[in-house]
């Protein structure tokens, strides 16, 4: 069981201290904790870290450590899920939790805490759970406005770029004061699916596979019936297609507790009465037969001339999306051979940017265009570069050049084709305005490595 | 308004301030008061100088201000015993109070007051509050029964609310019924005896429908709960498979993976016949698969965990290679364990994907991925036969790029490579030359150099590249000293003529120069083999090395075992048993996987202790021995490993080879002198001596009745210690002949074959006096029986204690040592009555210091009896006479090797206690006559 709790802050700084089990080592623990995380070599897993009896799980949360200690031989992924809940828990009552916030609120923290783990043992800490118990108001820096949702973007999606900024909508707290109900009139709804791709250097297809999961945050009273609708033609598992055509597919969905499968056989309808706050509807993943092309193609070639030491990429980049859709912060990123000296480029289009650093070169792509093909010359120096003997230009690549790994964001595009096709309210509160429903694709990449 | 300007409020008369606010009028202003006093607590200011002042705030309705008071009083009531007690009747009135709220959190906090005093307080309040109407504060109350049992546990038991909590297992609200659980497993666990969880199938059923109302955590603690239950037959333990299978779909990871336990745990109860087990075995695959699509550090544990169940039943996931494909932006972590996993899952089937990954990995970035990659290619080599040539011609491509640590990578895992596949590689060893000048570390070169001396008849110019080693010879690390040290004396042995003085030189730099005792000893071995007995250095030096066996670094299938049953804790993450980072008692059962049952025999077999359970009594093998002959007499690869089951076995392979080498043709050449276990200083066994004799004090078998007594079998060599073959046995003489009788249980999971034994000099020249005869290869879990005739012709050499015999025994996976110790009377000879004048006479001729005398107690035999059975076991009585009511005997045995144990036992009728003399001219051997007395008289 949990023997501490304590949420540091990204210097190390104790913010809040619990201890459950009187059986502690106080406050020094945190600092200890600290001192073993930043001194923790690459190649050893956060996951186990232990000082003496003592065990350290922790997550990172806007910024803030979340640690928990214990000194029993305690599942780990449980604290860690309990942790993220912590984390969620924290942004439903007090917005976006961060150095300032979790100070501001002191005592709600500690309340919230001590519903969500008694002694150690981990309560249901669930929004609405807990929202019956929790006294104390949270104090929230700047009130909503309506007009913020004009920026509105993905909160569940945290990118590799991170470039996708905080919406107003993650920011706030699913609880605002208990007077003032009106506000709470939205449901957001994210379709998020990250992909993972590798490509022999001779152009097969090694792997690819699609994470997905579908993100719902209610501002709704709990407990309103919704239901959402996917296309019929959706469908779960490896045998199960049905009739010809391209079909929907995944291998294996996981369900939140709250949703009801009764229509989702015939219907593809899944009901669900979902708690006020964040939660994830559906997980699905979905390996190696994507419906659609993937969505870019790299042709290189490598020029390799071994006794001048020169070297010639030549990336050719095919955007095989449908002509509408695009794709943003496209980055590619190519490890060079060490001892590379200088570089010189020719680029297909003047937005584009590529730059050496790190033993690698990166080349960005703000936006490309569902169909476009872009290109780009790399000419590098590399003196003294161990290698295949021969002289004169070979096409073989030096050791060290490669993989190339794309990094890119497809709003509005899932790789395994899942629409959601209608989100609808069961019933309508009384004497409000329609509620505001937010639904939104989107489709990143994990790791999408092509060898060269 | 906030809360931060709190923090700002740093002034000297702050403490005072805050006394002022606190016992203001206005509730507001109170309030505030508190918030600042709990934030400049949090922030580690020492506000408990307020004490009283706070306690004064907590009567009052408002809840928020309640729970503010609360929480204070659990940080400061400790440190200030006598003022927390001013709190207790506010706290007692709260138990009462209308609202269940504040009931629950008086409760809540009175448990979390570590005061002692307050704990009898507690005690009303609480029996009220576990049979209150609000399941809320039913729940809590039941925590509270854990944090009271933490305190005080005596208090709990005698005020039975342990039986409260147990009823509350079948409370109506499920939430109730998880943090029961969770309160009773955690009481349990620090009273293992404690029957407190008492799992049958009722109250098995109550949780499996409590799991599927409860919470994703309340599923967790009740599915942990079920893994410790042990269903009575295959039925039972699939129907609770099914219910539990839902649970795989779960989008909490953590009860995903703790359905995975029960299901892997009671998986082995099912046959492998079964449809259902097929069917599960298809289940598990896909949410294992999905744990990895988490966050590195979710994925992490994952698959450490896949790893174990992988290593016990790889088919679950066969065919999911793909997914443990390394992804560029893998944390380092994470990638060595997939690589781990790819090796784990390689088979002839999918070699060639895997192959192609791994020299895609190979060519990358990160030198610590890169080596593990090459490394791992040898490992596929080793693991399938068939693509040996493509790993090879892998690894050669590898070397041709020149990086330097690629070369000297590929180089460690081509000695593994000769080694499993002698005499088919061995035309690359020109290419592995070139090399030779770029290896600078030392497990590289010390490979290069194993590899120069073991093929040193095909490789021209072998002086030569060994001689430039020599050069350095003192700038060498120890491991490649000894390795050179080796090389050049097998080329000595190969090429005797031209490398006469390259040999002197050696030696004498590792005898004379060095000042490790390691290479030194190694040294004289060599030396006084060649100089003594070329042929003899001959055998030894160049014996023929068993094969390296197909799996390294496996976890040892006891452990093994253990961890299975600990899946989703940080024991599977470690993977260490609990009971090595867990302190205290706390949690360290030791956990072992069920028995498989079929259910209709489970009425009537009574032999359904569990398989992997631990024997009860542990016998220490003698690890240290191993390795040091291992040092002595060979090439290992690395530095001496002292044993523990992770250590990758490629190396303690090395380690004992050649020893195992020796036992081979020892057993082929029985002339041979100097066994090797000679080597072994005798008293290393002695600390093992007590325990034994403890353990066949211990054993109430019944003996034969014709021959002597026989102590029923013992283990001898528990499984853990020896890669899976377990040992058990005992000694027996009947008609004259004494035999050792063995039970070889093979608990690996791979075929044993090959087996040999040997023993070291002992006190009575015990040897074995016919190989040992295992017919059929030994296959995972099958059990032979053996009985090995001994005679008492070997050489002799005493040992310490003087019954102790160390024994080697040798099977295809290595050799493994272990000491027993067998009762004297096996060593009574049928010839041992003396005749009544020359009884007398010796009696007389054995000097009175030479007498020694015991007491053997409890036995309730008359004299006819003891004398009677006493016979059955060669001690003769020779006369009895009757001297003021008491018998006394005078009896008589006779030693293998001629020794004459002359007896005096009084036996007073009505008193069990024995009085027995010996008189022998050996007096060493009187106490372990008695300890057979005891033996025999006894069983």
């Amino acid at each position: 069981m949990i023997s501490q709790f304590f949420i540091l802050s990204s210097k190390g700084d104790p913010l809040i201290y619990k201890d459950f089990r009187g059986d502690s080592g106080g406050r020094d623990v945190a600092e200890l904790f600290y001192r073993k995380l930043t001194g923790l070599p690459g190649d050893e897993s956060p996951v186990g870290m232990h000082h003496d009896d003592r065990h350290f799980i922790h997550i990172r949360h806007s910024g803030l450590y979340l640690v928990a200690t214990t000194s029993e031989n305690i599942s780990p992924f449980s604290l860690l899920a309990l942790l993220s809940r912590l984390g969620t828990l924290l942004g439903d009552y007090c917005g976006s939790p961060g150095e300032a916030t979790i100070s501001r609120n002191v005592a709600l923290v500690y309340e919230l805490l001590d519903e969500a783990l008694d002694y150690g043992y981990v309560q249901p800490p669930s929004t609405e759970g807990v929202r019956n118990f929790i006294q104390a108001e949270a104090v929230v820096s700047k009130p909503f406005s309506l007009f913020d949702l004009s920026s509105v973007g993905l909160f569940g999606a945290e990118t590799q770029q991170s470039k996708v900024a905080p919406s107003s909508a993650a920011s706030r707290q699913v609880l605002s004061s208990r007077s003032d109900q009106s506000q709470k009139n939205e449901v957001f709804l994210d379709v998020v699916e990250r992909l993972s791709v590798l490509i022999a250097s001779n152009g097969s297809l090694l792997k690819v596979d699609v994470q997905g999961e579908i993100r719902l945050k209610s501002f709704l009273p709990s407990g309103s019936e919704m239901r959402i609708g996917f296309s019929e033609e959706f469908c779960v598992g490896k045998s199960e297609l049905r009739g010809y055509g391209p079909g929907i597919r995944v291998d294996e969905v996981a369900f939140h507790s709250s949703v009801f499968l009764d229509e989702f056989e015939s219907h593809r309808i899944l009901r669900l009465q979902p708690p006020q706050g964040e939660l994830t509807v559906m997980r699905y993943q979905l390996s190696d037969d994507l419906p659609s092309p993937l969505p870019f193609r790299l042709f290189p070639s490598v020029q390799w001339d071994r006794g001048s030491g020169r070297l010639q990429v030549y990336l050719k980049l095919r955007c095989d999306l449908p002509p509408k859709s695009q794709a943003l912060n496209v980055r590619l990123h190519l490890p060079l051979p060490r001892g590379v000296v200088s570089l010189s480029q020719e680029l297909s289009s003047p937005e584009q940017k590529a730059e050496l650093g790190e033993g690698a070169f990166r080349w960005d792509l703000p936006r490309v265009q569902g169909g476009s093909q872009l290109s780009g010359l790399f000419q590098m120096d590399v003196p003294g570069l161990p290698g295949p003997p021969g002289q004169g230009p070979s096409a073989s690549a030096p050791l060290g050049l490669g993989p190339a790994s794309l990094s890119f964001e497809l709003p509005r595009h899932t790789c395994s084709g899942l629409q959601v096709s209608f989100l609808r309210l069961t019933f309508r509160p009384c004497g409000k305005a329609n509620p505001h429903k937010w639904v939104r694709h989107l489709s990143h990449s994990d790791a999408y490595v092509i060898r060269i | 308004m906030t809360d931060s300007k709190y923090f700002t409020t740093t002034k000297k008369g702050e403490i005072f301030e805050l006394k002022a606010e606190l016992n203001s009028d206005k509730k507001e202003k109170k309030k505030e008061a508190v918030k600042k006093v709990i934030a400049s607590m949090t922030v580690g200011k020492d506000v408990s100088a307020l004490f009283p002042d706070v306690v004064n705030c907590m009567q009052t309705d408002n809840l928020e201000l309640k729970k503010l008071v609360y929480l204070y009083l659990m940080n400061y009531a400790k440190s200030q015993p006598d003022m927390a007690i001013m709190a207790v009747n506010t706290f007692v009135k709260d138990c009462e109070d209308p609202n269940p709220l504040i009931r629950a959190l008086a409760v809540r906090t009175m448990g979390c007051i570590r005061v002692d005093k307050i704990t009898e307080y507690l005690c009303e309040p609480l029996r009220k509050c576990l049979k209150d109407e609000d399941p809320y504060v039913r729940k809590t109350a039941a925590v509270c029964v854990a944090k009271l049992h933490d305190i005080n546990a005596q208090l709990v038991e005698d005020q039975g609310f342990l039986d409260t909590l147990k009823d509350l297992i079948s409370d109506s609200n499920p939430m109730v019924v998880a943090n029961a659980v969770a309160a009773l497993s955690e009481i349990a666990e620090s009273h293992p005896s404690s029957n407190l969880l008492d799992l049958n199938p009722q109250s098995i059923n109550k949780l499996l429908t409590a799991l599927n109302e409860c919470t994703e955590w309340g599923q967790i603690f009740i599915l942990d709960c079920l893994a410790n239950y042990t269903p009575k037959d295959d039925r039972e333990a699939q129907s609770i498979c099914e219910r539990v299978t839902p649970r795989l779909s779960h989008a909490n990871s953590a009860v995903v993976l703790s359905a995975v336990k029960v299901l892997m745990k009671f998986m082995e109860m099912l046959s492998k016949d079964l449809d259902y087990y097929g069917t599960l075995l298809k289940k598990l695959a896909p949410p294992l698969v999905t744990l990895l699509s988490a966050e590195p550090e979710l994925q992490y544990v994952a698959l450490r965990n896949i790893n174990l169940i992988v290593q016990k039943r790889p088919e679950v996931l066969k065919h999911e290679m793909k997914v443990f494909f390394v992804k560029y932006n893998d944390p380092i972590y994470v990638k060595l364990e997939k690589l781990d996993i790819m090796i784990r899952l390689a088979s002839q089937a999918n070699i060639a994907q895997v192959l192609a990954e791994l020299k895609e990995y190979a060519t990358e970035v990160d030198v610590d991925f890169v080596r593990k990659a090459v490394r791992a290619i040898g490992r596929c080599a080793i693991k399938v036969e068939q693509s040996a040539e493509r790993c090879v011609s892998t690894l050669l491509d590898l070397i041709q790029t020149k990086v330097n640590y690629v070369v000297q990578e590929a180089i460690v895992v081509i000695k593994d490579i000769f080694r499993k596949y002698p005499n088919k590689y061995e035309s690359v060893i020109a290419t592995l030359c070139e090399n030779l000048d770029s290896l600078d570390e030392p497990e590289a070169r010390a490979a290069m150099i194993w590899i120069v001396g073991e093929y040193a008849e095909r490789i021209d110019n072998a002086d030569e590249l060994l001689e430039s080693f020599l050069e350095g010879f003192h700038d060498e690390s120890a491991q490649v000293q000894l390795q050179l040290l080796t090389a050049i004396v097998k080329l000595f042995l190969k090429k005797p003529t031209e490398t006469q003085e390259l040999v002197q030189q050696v030696l004498s730099l590792a005898t004379q120069d060095s000042d490790n005792p390691d290479l030194r000893d190694r040294g004289y071995i060599y030396w006084r083999l060649l100089s003594t007995d070329p042929v003899a250095a001959k055998e030894v030096v160049l014996a023929e090395k068993p094969l390296i066996s197909e799996e390294t670094d496996l976890i040892e299938p006891t452990l093994l075992d253990e961890l299975i049953c600990c899946i989703g804790t940080l024991a599977s993450v470690y993977h260490k048993p609990p009971s090595a980072f867990v302190e205290g008692g706390r949690g360290v059962v030791h956990k072992s996987l069920p028995p498989r049952t079929a259910s209709s025999e489970s009425t009537e077999s009574p032999e359904t202790a569990p398989a992997g359970a631990p024997p009860g009594e542990q016998l220490d093998t003698v690890p240290t021995q191993g390795d040091l002959l291992g040092d002595l007499l060979n090439l290992d690869l690395g530095p001496p490993v002292s044993g523990p089951p992770l250590a990758t076995s490629a190396v303690q392979m090395g380690a004992v080879d050649l020893l195992g080498g020796g036992l081979d043709s020892l057993i082929g050449a029985p002339s041979f002198v100097a066994p090797p276990a000679a080597a072994v200083p005798a008293n290393l066994g002695a600390p093992m001596g007590s325990g034994l004799s403890d353990l066949f004090d211990l054993t109430s078998g019944v003996g034969t009745l014709s021959g002597s007594y026989v102590a029923p079998k013992a283990v001898w060599l528990p499984a853990m210690k020896a890669k899976g073959l377990e040992i058990s046995g005992t000694f027996t003489r009947q008609a004259g002949s004494i035999s050792m009788d063995l039970q070889l249980t093979n608990k690996a999971l791979q075929v044993m074959t090959d087996f040999a034994i040997q023993f070291n000099r002992n006190s009575f020249g015990l040897a074995p006096a016919a190989p040992l005869q295992v017919h059929a290869p030994l296959s995972p879990t099958q059990t032979v029986e053996i009985s090995l005739p001994l005679s008492t012709a070997g050489s002799v050499m005493k040992t310490e204690p003087l019954n102790s015999l160390q024994v080697a025994v040798k099977n295809n996976i290595d050799v493994f040592y272990f000491s027993t110790l067998y009762p004297l009377h096996i060593l009574f000879v049928e010839d041992g009555k003396m005749d009544r004048q020359m009884f007398l006479a010796t009696w007389k001729d054995i000097p009175n210091e030479n007498e020694a005398q015991f007491q053997i107690r409890d036995c309730p035999l008359n004299a006819e009896a003891v004398s009677s059975r006493l016979q059955s076991s060669s001690i003769f009585t020779v006369a009895r006479r009757n001297v003021e009511g008491q018998d006394m005997l005078y009896q008589s045995l006779k030693l293998t090797n001629g020794i004459w144990v002359l007896a005096e036992l009084r036996i007073q009728p009505g008193n069990p206690s024995f009085t027995l003399s010996l008189k022998c001219r050996a007096p060493e051997v009187s106490q372990h006559v008695y300890q057979a007395y005891e033996t025999i008289l006894k069983n």
